[in-house]
């Protein structure tokens, strides 16, 4: 296991909205997912996963049904609505383009400036 | 955003289902973690608690949720309701004066505007009301400006020519009774004249049978009439047959070619409709016609109101005189309540003032309740709630009083309509229901929800302006009074200044009503009894006949017991007389152009009954026959203003027709309403009077168009049996001609200055309430002010100071607020009766003798309420309130 990193604040979003769109989850699905694609760098604190999900919801970017789970329990199941993928691909070019930016400033020589 | 208002709508109203499945998606979640732990080697209870620990608060989390999707407000919002009404409560003295005040101040707003709803805001019930428009001739000069409503026979066919863009009609707005006879009953009914078109423009189709058509509406056509659906069933019970059957009217056989439906309300009540005929000539020649139109589909008010400006603009051009005059388009709901328009605009403004008097009030209360709440408000502070926690607390506990005060207010304001419409009976023209509707119900309560805002922002900002230390420190009871008084202070001086503006307008329609009802009628109304009827009949068609019915009808009634004598005249004082021209054909002034005056046909002994003095010469007789030299008698406002300068007697006037007739008596003034002139609802005009024998036949069936003559009689007691006997002398006489309904002179007198009555009494109610919440305002501030310093006083008292110095002290600041209130509300008064003075008669809006009255009875009310609750300081025993401390 590597090292854990904090999430930034508003990246979560992108992430849930990542993670749904390979296919409905719930909750705690989700948090598995973004743990194993990241191979466990990124720690979602669990208390903050619901006000996001709910959050999403709202905006009308995550649709939410109730459907059976593995373990054959009731579970809440999250999927990517077409504007949620609008936003997710927005968001996704946002943060290409700040990553840019701060590879290029981290990048910088001395006799470049 | 449509998606978020769903979701947040979906949140709100399902609240308990959002928690259970909240919970069990959160419990779902901890227990698949859990099973992974256990998977993992952990032990079950010990994976169990991990798992909630490591997810933390469900309730922050649920709480966290909630807040996501928009319910933190609403939450919120529902608790500070819970906690205010637990506040209010506790306090029932205070609640009850606040909700008092309020339902007062809302109960007068929401019965003001329900006349002003059915008045002027709710929309007229024809198809696109707003696309209906009036013709209107805009006048504006140096001594006035205003709308002319009514148009002649040419500006009609200019519209009806060149106005492409409007579906025109034209009709004649008021209704004339005239006599009505079919299946054996014979009545008096009121007939409006419209021509074809006229329901096609308006929006409404015939129930049954047709409208008139453009052959109906020509010089020479069919009789023909179409009946309200109201009458259709009084007297015909619903039959449907009766559309191409005769009935008589004016003493002629009507057909009837259609029945309208039941809802149908014309511009002015109306049991039938006949054809207008309109033309130049004739009422043609006058003002007398109402042009009206529907903009046809897709033309904007603009550009219609361009066309008939522009056709107008000739034929005021060529008048020459008239320059400051053009056509142009009002709403029609504007034309048909114009007289109404203005009076009502004030008295709504007047009525928000006194809710705003009645805001200012409960802010003060508030301000000097949340004094006494300090300690509560600092502990809250101290405990973390913040400061704009603290004000939408006290928000919502204004603004729960407001509602409380709405709902007590709407119960007042449905009394008030009540009250009203009684005082309403005859003055206001209102022309559909006034009554408490939705409109009107959803108005108050965004009023009282405002209301609350309003008087409850201000303290609430002062009052969570805490020093949380000092305020827990203070044990709560200050030498002088440690808080700032200046903001309560300041209210009640606004409310005295409100006060004062509302007082001047009252007094002003006070003044103008004590004015027109002092006026001299110039006869004397006791003891005559008026009756209309209409002589707008065939049989009736030459003026030998109607002068037979005059004479002879008379005559039986003469000879009834009680009866002192007995005339017949074209109008009544206090009516609205014909307007006619005349010249003058001799002495030192000869006209070139006719003149316009008032003029009355008369029967001999009119002067007699209405004992009205005759100045010189002599009063008609039967002398003054058809065939005798023709007479005339003037009043003396019309020597005053056309022969000053020439001996009246023996000059002679041409009243159109050339026919020469000499001067051969003067009599005094009646009280009028005037039809032109300054528009003084009661005034002496100059008057012509004729004998009703020489009248042409041509002129008596024009005249009988538009007035129904009266027949007058003085009884020498009770009049009840006399007008028992006039019915049966006019009925032997004529058994087809019903007369209209009795009213006694004085009834006539008191009706004529209704609306400016009903004027002075509403705002003299409202400026009466207004000063009493001012008053109540000054008592609580001194009240309080004794209250707060007991103990200082007590001091002063101990040291030697007298009772008198002790009252002066907390009583003066009382005095010179209202002072400083009533200088400032002087000068707003000064603008505000501006507003009034279309409406006031005999006294200048500027009147100092109101502004001084005002000013010192406010002055004299706010001393004794300021000295009343200083009163309190003589019980106060020295001794006693400093052991207390």
């Amino acid at each position: 296991m590597g090292k854990q990193v904090d999430i930034l604040q508003g990246t979560l979003d992108m992430l849930i909205l990542k993670a749904v769109s390979l296919g409905p989850l719930h909750g705690y699905g989700i948090l598995l997912r973004i743990q194993q694609i990241s191979k466990d760098a990124l720690q979602i604190p669990q208390g903050s996963l619901y006000p996001a999900l709910y959050r999403l919801e709202h905006r009308g970017w995550i649709a939410a049904e109730w459907g059976e789970s593995e373990n054959k329990r009731k579970a809440k199941y999250y999927s990517l609505t077409a504007a949620g993928r609008k936003q997710l691909k927005s968001e996704r070019q946002e943060w290409k383009r700040l990553a840019g930016a701060i590879a290029d400033v981290l990048a910088a020589e001395p006799e470049e400036v | 955003m449509l998606a978020q208002v769903r979701s947040w709508w979906r949140a709100l109203t399902g609240q308990a289902r959002l928690s259970g499945e909240m919970a069990s998606e959160m419990d779902g979640h901890m227990e698949r973690y859990a099973a992974d732990l256990i998977a993992r080697g952990v032990e079950p209870g010990e994976a169990r608690r991990r798992a909630r620990i490591e997810f933390g608060s469900t309730a922050a989390a649920s709480e966290e949720c909630r807040e996501a999707v928009g319910l933190r407000w609403p939450n919120e919002f529902a608790r500070d309701l819970r906690y205010a009404a637990r506040v209010l409560r506790k306090s029932p003295t205070f609640t009850a004066a606040a909700v008092a005040t309020l339902a007062l101040c809302i109960g007068a707003n929401t019965a003001i505007f329900s006349v002003v709803d059915a008045v002027l805001l709710r929309p007229l019930p024809y198809p696109h009301p707003d696309r209906l428009a009036w013709v209107a001739r805009h006048y504006h000069d140096q001594r006035s400006e205003g709308e002319g409503l009514a148009e002649n026979g040419r500006i009609w066919e200019a519209v009806r020519d060149n106005a492409g863009y409007l579906d025109a009609a034209v009709f004649s707005d008021g209704s004339m009774g005239v006599n009505f006879a079919a299946g054996g009953r014979v009545e008096y009914v009121k007939q409006q004249r419209v021509a074809s078109g006229f329901f096609r423009v308006l929006g409404i189709a015939p129930l049954i049978g047709r409208e008139f058509s453009a052959d109906d509406d020509r010089e020479g056509g069919p009789a023909v009439t179409v009946l309200s659906h109201a009458l259709w069933k009084r007297i015909f019970r619903e039959d449907p047959s009766i559309v191409g059957q005769a009935i008589t009217l004016r003493g002629e056989p009507y057909t009837v070619v259609g029945v309208l439906p039941a809802n149908f309300q014309s511009s002015t009540p109306a049991d039938l409709w006949t054809p207008l005929r309109p033309s130049q000539n004739g009422e043609g020649g006058g003002w007398n016609y109402v042009v009206a139109g529907r903009l046809r589909p897709g033309v904007t008010w603009a550009q219609a109101d361009t066309q008939i400006e522009a056709l107008g603009a000739p034929i005021f051009h060529e008048n020459g005189r008239q320059t400051s005059v053009r056509l142009h388009l009002i709403s029609f709901q504007r034309g048909l309540t114009d007289d109404l328009h203005r009076p009502l605009l004030i008295l709504w403004a007047a009525v928000g003032v006194v809710l705003l008097i009645g805001c200012v009030n409960i802010a003060g209360l508030l301000l000097a309740r949340a004094a006494g709440r300090t300690r509560e408000l600092a502990t809250r502070m101290a405990l973390g709630g913040g400061r704009a926690a603290l004000v939408r607390q006290l928000l919502a506990e204004s603004v729960l009083l407001g509602l409380c005060g709405g709902a007590a207010g709407v119960i007042l304001g449905w009394l008030g309509v009540k009250a009203l419409k009684l005082l309403a009976h005859d003055s206001l023209n209102v022309w559909q229901a006034v009554e408490l509707n939705w409109r009107v119900l959803a108005a108050t309560g965004c009023a009282s929800i405002a209301a609350g805002i309003l008087f409850g922002l201000y303290p609430a900002l002062v009052a969570s302006r805490l020093e949380i230390r000092a305020a827990l420190g203070e044990a709560g009871r200050g030498v002088a009074g440690g808080r700032n008084p200046w903001p309560r202070r300041l209210l009640v001086a606004s409310e005295v200044a409100l006060g004062v503006v509302l007082l001047v307008g009252a007094g002003l329609l006070i003044r103008t009503f004590a004015h027109l009802r002092g006026l001299n009628p110039g006869f004397d109304a006791h003891n005559v009894i008026a009756a209309q009827l209409s002589l707008q009949d065939a049989r009736y068609a030459t003026s030998q006949r109607v002068n037979r019915l005059f004479d002879e009808s008379l005559a039986r009634i003469r000879e009834l017991p009680g009866v002192e004598s007995a005339a017949v005249t074209l109008s009544l004082p206090y009516e609205r007389a014909l307007n006619d021209g005349f010249q003058r054909l001799d002495g030192r002034h000869v006209d070139t152009e006719p003149q316009i005056t008032n003029m009355f046909y008369v029967s001999p002994e009119f002067f007699r009954v209405l004992r009205i003095p005759l100045l010189r010469g002599r009063v008609f007789s039967t002398a003054d026959s058809s065939t005798a030299a023709s007479a005339l008698v003037v009043s003396e406002s019309f020597v005053r203003m056309y022969l000053r300068d020439d001996d009246p007697l023996g000059r002679h006037l041409d009243l159109g027709g050339g026919d020469k007739r000499e001067i051969v008596g003067v009599v005094g003034d009646i009280q009028q309403k005037s039809g032109w002139g300054d528009g003084s609802p009661s005034s002496v005009m100059p008057d012509i009077y004729i004998p009703s024998t020489q009248v042409e036949d041509k002129f008596m069936q024009l005249v009988h168009i538009w007035f129904s003559p009266s027949w007058i009689v003085r009884t020498t007691g009770p009049a009840e049996g006399v007008i028992a006997g006039m019915q049966r002398a006019l009925e032997s006489v004529d058994s087809r001609l019903p007369f209209a309904g009795f009213h006694s002179m004085e009834d006539v007198r008191y009706r004529a200055l209704a609306q400016e009555r009903f004027q002075a009494v509403l705002l003299g109610a409202l400026a009466g309430l207004a000063l009493l919440l001012a008053a109540v305002g000054i008592y609580g501030l001194i009240a309080n002010s004794v209250a707060e310093r007991t103990r200082e006083l007590g001091i002063r008292l101990a040291l030697g100071a007298s009772l008198a110095q002790a009252m002066r002290s907390v009583a003066l600041p009382g005095v010179a607020l209202a002072l400083a209130g009533v200088v400032a509300g002087s000068v707003l008064a000064g603008f505000a009766a501006q507003l009034l003075r279309h409406l006031v008669w005999g006294v200048r809006p500027g009147d100092p003798l109101t502004f001084v009255a005002v000013g010192l009875g406010l002055l004299g009310v706010a001393t004794a309420a300021s000295f009343l609750p200083a009163l309190r300081i003589t019980r106060l025993n020295p001794a006693e309130t400093l052991r207390q401390e």
